[in-house]
């Protein structure tokens, strides 16, 4: 059901977006101006010479001004081509089609985990809020928190691809090519990586609940004799659902961000790991449209997460 | 840049822990109905298969810049060039002293031309025959296209001549008798002139060679693979049906691929990476020396630099073997020259001239007029390898009243301010990569107007006729001496303080059989097996 008020919010969170992608792209290519290094001393190979290096830079369009350089890589992503790399010569559409199915598995694996682990979490210690069970998993959750991922992820290979055996301590498949060998690959790095996930999302859920059960209203529905058991699946749930969607939206952009540095222990072909040597050797395109496609994902999980956030409670559309 | 390959040191340390493999089955088993049934259960964990079909998986350290060998820039490139292109000329992997490749003998008739007699029988992967008229496509190429990186290695070839299907003329402007060894590198590994033909003259993604494996697929930063190639008729042992590359970038991940046995084999490991691999029984380790060298580049130019006093006492300061042992986790054979000890150029007089003695780098300093010791700015790289380097060095600089501090930075950053415009520093603690003729090493280190002789200075009397000589026999006994006469004038000189050349670190699993290091630090794996 989509109503007039929501295609129009649709069309105008679109695009509001256009700006954001313009900025995004345009302050990670000032930043990529302010890294030291010279992507043409690395294309000059290993015995450049000052005049060979002259000569790249004119080949490539690098002693171009900032803002025509820009301009130029704007004007042909606007039209659909973003590039090839500087130094491999890969299409970067291609690059991105090929790494980012596999960063965003990744991702939504940790953020079903989190959600699937931390939700039960949440309601077992809301439910027994002041209890020592309580106390349990909030601690673990300040420790999930507090663990470093990509330093868990190398314990988890440890233990369970190194000594057990049980899970590839590298590498991935592609979802494409065969989809239970990529969730078999994916499974130690989403682990890793939902510690935090679960952690934010049981505190977050337990606080919303301890708060609703406290309110005036889950009060009236115990006098009128309703069972806790119902009042916090019919009532309580369903109040916090908003808030629990707000979290696990941030929560997945916080993960796909994340996934840079897990990608690198668990070696995964991914976009964080192209993004991040696509910056060590100065690969501007690469950065750029890797950039690009993290952005506007970033922005499609925001509007989905609001648009659902309208459908589960009808008094956001009205203001 | 020739220190790029500092990239491969990493911070990370592994911990192991050895336990009894539970084995895939059993835990699929016990999982299977509880958790996630179907998708675990996939059949194929990558194990290799042994025998002449197997995959063998490399766990390499970077992405390659091109597989065109005319169009790369990176040294790590070779690893994944060599198997799919035959190079004119090969090297004894111990000495690194030409031997046959696809020439399988070579002359100079006079100093200023040679002669390459071709192996008859050779096809490229598309089937293309390998003749004369391949290798002038290919050398006319190289030094003259404009998109070349290695204009410069072939700048003394003066024209080709097809002197015959299988025989090869290469005209000279001057003696080069490196000519031969710079063959056996990117400008000697052919590529099919049909492929170049159909690709508008570069093969940067699709190459095309004709060595003892062909181009499967190339996905940036992930994988490199290639097939074997049936009628491949050179020399070699190798017996495995196909070559998988894995681009893995850090080095602890590297060795856990193997470790875990998803790849038989990982190369550019750390040097503190070979006491694990010494304590995993299930591993086999390789640590053999490499021409690559950690050395002090200094600016002569710049006081009191310019005193080759000083330059000496510092020579004198530094004890070469505790800086292998602390420093690099003694994965490193101490360096008195520019060249290891296994070098068929290697010059043992040379390497006398400098033994660790304090007292004699007081007494220079003294003579320079330092009674109370020099203050030097030094520059340095910030990855945790290079900052051990460093303290060890600054803890031998002090015993002799040698006084400083390091500003370090990215490999890029600092090296661009000591070599380039900005001139900063009086040393830089970095390392030279090697050529495959060391006369290469040699001009591009010192020569007075070389990028990396930080301060222009002109090198001493005796050095670039010396060079020369080098380059103008084909001899190899007399070249090794004008080598000698090059290196003796550097180090009495004191022109680089050498440190220590790495060691190239493999580990493989106990499958693969037939595997060497080599002098170069760029394994090839022509004669590697799969055990079953």
């Amino acid at each position: 059901m989509v109503t007039r008020v929501k295609q129009r919010m649709v069309i105008s969170r679109l695009l509001q977006a256009l700006p954001i992608l313009v900025l995004a792209t345009f302050i990670v290519f000032c930043l990529m101006q302010l890294i030291p290094g010279d992507v043409a001393v690395t294309l000059a190979g290993e015995n450049a010479s000052v005049e060979r290096i002259a000569e790249i830079r004119q080949a490539y369009g690098l002693d171009q001004p900032f803002f025509v350089q820009y301009g130029q890589w704007l004007w042909q992503a606007a039209s659909g081509d973003l590039g090839t790399a500087l130094l491999s010569g890969e299409p970067v559409a291609q690059t991105i089609a090929r790494t980012f199915p596999n960063t965003l598995l990744v991702a939504v694996y940790a953020t079903l985990l989190s959600i699937v682990i931390g939700v039960p979490l949440g309601i077992l210690a809301a439910t027994r809020s002041g209890s020592k069970l309580d106390g349990g998993i909030m601690g673990a959750a300040s420790l999930g928190v507090a663990l470093p991922n990509f330093w868990f992820g190398m314990i988890l290979v440890l233990f369970f691809a190194l000594t057990l055996r049980w899970f590839p301590a590298t590498g991935f498949v592609s979802p494409f090519e065969d989809f239970s060998q990529a969730l078999w690959y994916a499974t130690l790095p989403a682990l890793a990586l939902c510690t935090n996930g679960i952690a934010e999302v049981a505190r977050q859920l337990r606080s919303s609940l301890v708060e609703i059960q406290s309110s005036q209203h889950v009060r009236t529905l115990h006098a009128k004799g309703l069972s806790p058991a119902r009042i916090l699946w019919l009532h309580g749930l369903k109040n916090v659902s908003v808030n629990l969607l707000t979290v696990v939206g941030l929560l997945f952009n916080k993960i796909l961000a994340a996934t840079v540095v897990v990608e690198a222990v668990f070696a995964i072909p991914g976009i964080g790991s192209s993004i991040v040597n696509a910056v060590l050797q100065g690969d501007f395109p690469v950065v750029q449209g890797a950039v690009l496609a993290m952005v506007v994902t970033v922005i499609v999980v925001n509007l989905l997460t609001d648009l659902l956030c309208t459908l589960l409670d009808p008094r956001i559309n009205a203001s | 840049m020739n220190h790029h390959d500092n990239h491969y040191h990493n911070d990370d340390d592994d911990l192991i822990i050895n336990g009894v493999p539970m084995g895939r089955r059993a835990f699929l088993g016990m999982l299977s109905g509880a958790v996630a049934a179907g998708t675990l259960m996939s059949p194929s964990w990558s194990w290799a298969q042994a025998g002449g079909q197997a995959t063998l998986t490399v766990s390499a350290p970077a992405n390659p810049s091109s597989l065109d060998p005319a169009t790369g820039g990176s040294g790590s490139d070779h690893v994944l060039l060599f198997p799919m292109y035959d190079t004119l000329v090969n090297w004894n992997p111990a000495t690194l002293s030409a031997t046959p490749g696809l020439a399988q003998k070579w002359s100079f008739p006079d100093p200023k031309t040679l002669v390459l007699e071709l192996r008859p029988g050779v096809t490229f992967h598309d089937g293309t025959p390998f003749n004369a008229e391949a290798v002038k496509t290919n050398i006319d190429r190289s030094r003259t296209a404009e998109f070349s990186n290695i204009r410069q290695d072939l700048s003394s070839v003066d024209h080709v001549e097809v002197s015959g299907e299988h025989v090869v003329t290469l005209h000279l402007k001057n003696p080069d008798s490196a000519l031969p060894l710079i063959l056996s590198d990117r400008a000697g590994m052919m590529v099919s002139p049909k492929a170049l033909a159909d690709n508008n003259n570069r093969v940067d993604r699709n190459p095309v060679g004709a060595g003892f494996m062909r181009f499967q697929k190339w996905d940036d930063g992930s994988e490199v693979a290639m097939t074997r190639y049936a009628d491949y008729n050179g020399p070699n042992k190798l017996a495995v049906g196909a070559i998988s590359f894995k681009i893995i970038t850090d080095s602890a991940t590297r060795l856990r691929s193997v470790m875990s046995g998803q790849a038989q084999m990982a190369y550019h490991l750390d040097g503190r990476q070979k006491q694990m691999i010494e304590r995993l029984p299930t591993l086999q380790g390789f640590a053999d020396p490499t021409i690559y060298c950690y050395q002090f580049y200094m600016n002569m130019a710049r006081k009191p630099l310019d005193d080759v006093r000083v330059r000496q006492a510092i020579n004198y300061a530094v004890d070469r073997e505790t800086f292998v042992r602390v420093a690099m986790a003694g994965a490193g054979e101490p360096a008195y020259m520019n060249l290891p000890k296994s070098h068929w150029a290697y010059d043992p007089e040379t390497a006398k001239l400098y033994s660790h003695d304090p007292d004699k780098a007081r007494a220079l300093l003294k003579e320079a007029g330092h009674a109370d010791g020099i203050e030097l700015d030094l520059r340095g790289y910030n990855d945790q390898s290079s900052v051990q380097m460093q303290e060890v060095l600054m803890e031998q600089f002090s015993k002799v009243g040698i006084r400083g501090r390091f500003r370090t930075g990215t490999i890029a950053d600092m090296s661009a301010a000591y070599f380039g415009q900005e001139k900063a520093g009086h040393m830089l603690l970095s390392a030279w990569t090697g050529r495959p003729d060391p006369s290469l090493s040699y001009s591009l280190l010192y020569s007075g107007t070389s990028y990396f002789n930080a301060g222009q200075v002109k090198p001493p009397e005796g050095f670039d006729q010396a060079l020369l000589d080098s380059r103008s026999s084909d001899d190899q006994s007399q070249r090794q001496q004008a080598l000698a006469r090059v290196q003796r004038i550097v180090m009495e000189n004191a022109l680089v303080v050498p440190l220590a050349f790495r060691q190239s670190i493999v580990a493989t699993t106990a499958q693969v059989q037939g595997f060497e290091n080599n002098l170069l630090g760029k394994p090839k794996f022509n004669n590697v097996s799969l055990k079953a």
